[in-house]
């Protein structure tokens, strides 16, 4: 078992963060150069935070999930523990370089899957209002552009026309893309599919080459990609299946710690892609609900609410786990039946955005979340 | 494009080469409705075209049966039982016994070849609408497909919805088989014994939000609930369980109709007001109520609309088709004519899957881009297998997805990656050889605009790059031209 050096609770109570509104904000960046970079790691299906990092000083945790629970947790703090499978984030909290926040979600509460991904990626104050997603709108106000690991352009990306995606192809029969034909097409498509083509192009000209599909080797490159000068500043990589309706079980090699496995795999690969870079980094999941305190009758969980968000990174100096716990007992829970959430999670993207984009807060409340009375919880993870 | 083109573009998948354009493409589209479906395909790449082997077809038992059998085989391997042990033995039951890469390629062949584009666009709508990809269920989304779906178009959406709900490909994909009244006999049973059993809503929340109303009707979780405990008892492991114990569960070895009364929740539920009582036939009460929900006519005329008129539909479009629905109770010939009908009216182009679009350029060019029904296990040099192709597109019923499908719109597929495919897998249709590769001849049947004709001139002689920004210009893509 590791051995921490924390020895108290951070709480936070994210109504009482400081904020103070003045006038119209200035756009663009508080410094020249960004200081530092940013990953998230979209945990799609609803990830059961209190799985990922058990309460266990909550007498009520045994009652209400006995069956859930890993035994052989590692002990964060007096309250806390750490999933067995997040081995490599546990090491990283040892260094200082990772941080938990727990019971915390965004603003959605209704459970369905397809809103919720809806507004955790698009950041805006309801579901589907947005069409662009909040890391988008954010590299747009920087200026620099990011990159999604995936065939598609997730939502939280979009906003930005500069940013771009990656996925290796693979298909027979096909060489090498003729530049003069993409240019061309470029020219015949209406504005958008004009963007896309060119982007084909930067492609071809990069020529990246073959590199294997798998999430960990994804995220290895965005590191090493963002690791070099000039290159993207963001990157996002989707993990699903997190959906664990039936046999979620409890510790390694059950299905929920299978998947932590890889998100835990999925962390480490871009620290060593990041390289050097790593220092000025931060990576942090996102989901989009948490699940139902107690079991269910197939020995898995139903959508909830409060859930748990990983951030590891450089950029991270003193590891903790930030909570305002709210308690397992029944009449604690959220409608008698989630873990409420007490921190508003988009205060912990603006926090992530503030510190790797350097954009200041106020900005990121109004124009990135719409939202301009978000608590700054900046302290809380990066002091 | 010609009339006969842009429509068969938006509302099916080009016609082939050896088709008669028809000279009144509204009648034409309305009775494709009707048209009787033989499964076409080819023996080998480039044979003959002709109907799919009944051999390869297999029904609902007999898939039963092998997945069944390819569990028993898994489970003697893992147990290092001599025979079953060895690579060659797993890649036997593999063959024999596993469904879906032939179910693929009957699939792709069946667009590609078939003489009822019409209806197989709107079997790919309703199977996108009801998704049903899991790992085991992919080895039964294909009968759900042909069965649950294309065989209820001359019935109601209520047949259909009914038909999707039960199906086990449906019932293990969100866990149904597996979840029990909270008070049925069999969770008293389990309690006794301290183990754990009861309910699961997944298929009871999806029901209500993707299904049918949408959250649009302001369900509760009581609602999804109860919902769930009317489902509770229905489904069971189709790979797990011997005939012996589905008869001593279920009364029954057809696993359409597998209802297990000790698993279900007696008393009766209450839906978004409506009272369901319990008992086998509560789940028809259910579905007949959704089906005919206002909220579901508004969200379900919604979404053909996005699908097949516009990205953007207009109010008058979706009115148009809820209101065929209401006035024919539901008939799904009513409902897709009503589509057809907005569909040819509205002159926006439409943006088409990635899926959808390959299956365009091979019917055009007459290409033989998918490998023959013989040669589904046999690795060839110039033919990409079936599975890789759809992943590469981003896009197929067989894999592991979450139950809300493809998006229609445009935006959700506009990105560099999905792009460059399309760029290559015209240049892989291209030099795969065979078919018609002469852009002018194409041109000329589908009656190019004189945008795309620029295009082509201003690329110069290669035929290849002519052939590639031909099926990757704006036209043939269903997106605007600057």
């Amino acid at each position: 078992m590791h051995n921490y050096k924390l020895t108290r609770r951070d709480f936070l109570k994210a109504s009482g963060a400081s904020l103070f509104l003045s006038g119209i904000p200035l756009p663009g960046f508080t410094s020249d150069n960004p200081p530092g970079n940013i990953s998230v790691i979209i945990l799609e299906g609803g990830m059961d935070g209190l799985t990922a990092v058990p309460p266990f000083g909550d007498p009520n945790l045994e009652k209400m999930r006995s069956s859930l629970i890993p035994e052989d947790y590692l002990k964060l703090n007096s309250f806390f523990g750490l999933h067995p499978s997040l081995k490599k984030l546990s090491s990283f909290m040892a260094t200082n370089n990772a941080s938990i926040v727990h019971a915390t979600s965004f603003p959605y509460k209704k459970r369905s899957h397809f809103e919720g991904q809806n507004l955790v990626e698009g950041g805006g104050l309801s579901p589907f209002s947005e069409k662009t997603g909040w890391l988008g709108r954010s590299l747009e106000l920087a200026k620099i552009p990011g990159r999604a690991l995936s065939l598609d352009m997730p939502l939280i990306l979009r906003g930005y026309n500069e940013n771009d995606n990656f996925f290796p192809a693979n298909i027979q029969n096909s060489n090498k893309i003729n530049n003069n034909l993409v240019d061309t097409l470029s020219k015949v498509h209406s504005m958008y599919g004009a963007k896309v083509f060119q982007k084909v192009k930067q492609k071809s000209i990069e020529n990246l080459g073959n590199i294997p599909r798998d999430a960990e080797s994804l995220a290895e490159y965005a590191g090493n990609a963002m690791s070099k000068k000039g290159g993207p500043i963001a990157s996002v990589i989707r993990l699903d299946d997190f959906d664990t309706h039936a046999s979620q079980g409890d510790g390694e090699g059950k299905d929920h710690g299978e998947r932590l496995a890889k998100v835990d795999n999925v962390i480490a690969a871009y620290k060593r892609g990041l390289g050097n870079a790593w220092d000025r980094s931060i990576i942090l999941t996102l989901t989009e609900f948490g699940r139902t305190v107690a079991m269910n009758g197939t020995w898995g969980t139903d959508h909830g609410y409060g859930t748990v968000g990983l951030i590891a990174g450089g950029s991270i100096k003193k590891s903790r786990v930030i909570a305002n716990w709210p308690g397992l007992a029944k009449n604690e829970q959220f409608e008698q039946r989630d873990l409420m959430a007490t921190i508003d999670y988009r205060s912990v993207c603006a926090a992530c955005i503030e510190k790797s984009l350097g954009l200041d807060h106020d900005l990121i409340a109004s124009q990135v979340f719409f939202d301009s009375k978000l608590p700054r919880v900046f302290d809380f993870i990066f002091s | 494009m010609n009339e006969q083109f842009r429509i068969a573009q938006k509302l099916g998948l080009m016609f082939r080469p050896e088709e008669t354009l028809p000279e009144d493409i509204k009648f034409w589209a309305i009775k494709q409705l009707k048209a009787p479906s033989p499964v076409l395909g080819t023996e080998t790449v480039h044979s003959e075209i002709k109907p799919w082997p009944k051999s390869l077809q297999p029904n609902l038992d007999e898939r039963a049966e092998m997945m069944r059998l390819h569990w028993e085989n898994t489970k003697k391997r893992r147990q290092k039982i001599k025979g079953f042990d060895t690579e060659a033995a797993r890649q036997a039951n593999d063959r024999e016994n596993r469904m879906h890469k032939k179910d693929m390629l009957k699939f792709a062949h069946q667009n590609a070849y078939g003489s009822d584009q019409v209806r197989q666009r709107l079997v790919s709508f309703w199977t996108n609408h009801f998704t049903m990809g899991g790992f085991e269920s992919r080895e039964l989304s294909s009968h759900a497909m042909e069965e649950g779906i294309l065989a209820s178009f001359d019935d109601s959406f209520s047949d259909m919805l009914y038909k999707a709900t039960t199906h086990p490909a449906m019932l293990m994909y969100l866990d149904n088989h597996i979840s029990a009244g909270p008070n049925s006999n069999h969770v008293r049973w389990a309690r006794s014994r301290n183990e754990q059993a009861g309910l699961n809503d997944n298929l009871g929340r999806e029901l209500l939000e993707l299904h049918t109303v949408s959250p649009s009707a302001n369900y509760t979780e009581d609602d999804i609930r109860d919902a769930a405990k009317v489902l509770a008892g229905w489904g069971m492991d189709v790979q797990g369980n011997d005939i012996q114990n589905l008869l001593e569960q279920a009364g029954t070895i057809n696993h359409w109709d597998m209802y297990k009364k000790n698993w279900a929740e007696p008393g009766s539920k209450v839906v978004l007001g409506k009272t369901i009582y319990q008992g086998k036939q509560g789940l028809r009460q259910l579905t007949d109520f959704l089906a005919n929900h206002e909220h579901t006519i508004t969200h379900l005329s919604f979404k053909l609309a996005e699908h097949f008129v516009s990205d953007e539909p207009k109010q008058s479009d979706v009115d148009y088709i809820a209101s065929a629905w209401r006035k024919n109770n539901g008939s799904l010939e009513s409902i897709h004519t009503a589509v057809i009908e907005r569909a040819i009216e509205s002159k926006e182009p439409k943006f088409q899957w990635p899926m959808t679009w390959l299956f365009q350029v091979v019917r055009l060019t007459d290409s033989r881009y998918f490998k023959g029904w013989s040669e589904v296990d046999t690795y060839l040099d110039r033919t990409m297998e079936t599975r890789r192709i759809f992943e590469e597109l981003g896009q197929s019923f067989w894999v592991q997805r979450q139950p809300n499908g493809y998006s229609s719109k445009k935006e959700d597929w506009m990105s560099g990656e999905m792009f460059e495919r399309r760029i290559r897998f015209s240049e892989s249709i291209y030099n795969s050889g065979g078919g018609i590769t002469e852009p002018e001849v194409i041109m000329d049947r589908i009656g190019a605009s004189k945008e795309t004709r620029n295009l082509i001139t201003s690329l110069g002689s290669s035929r290849k790059n002519q052939f590639i920004a031909l099926m990757c210009s704006p036209e043939l893509m269903g997106l605007e031209h600057a």
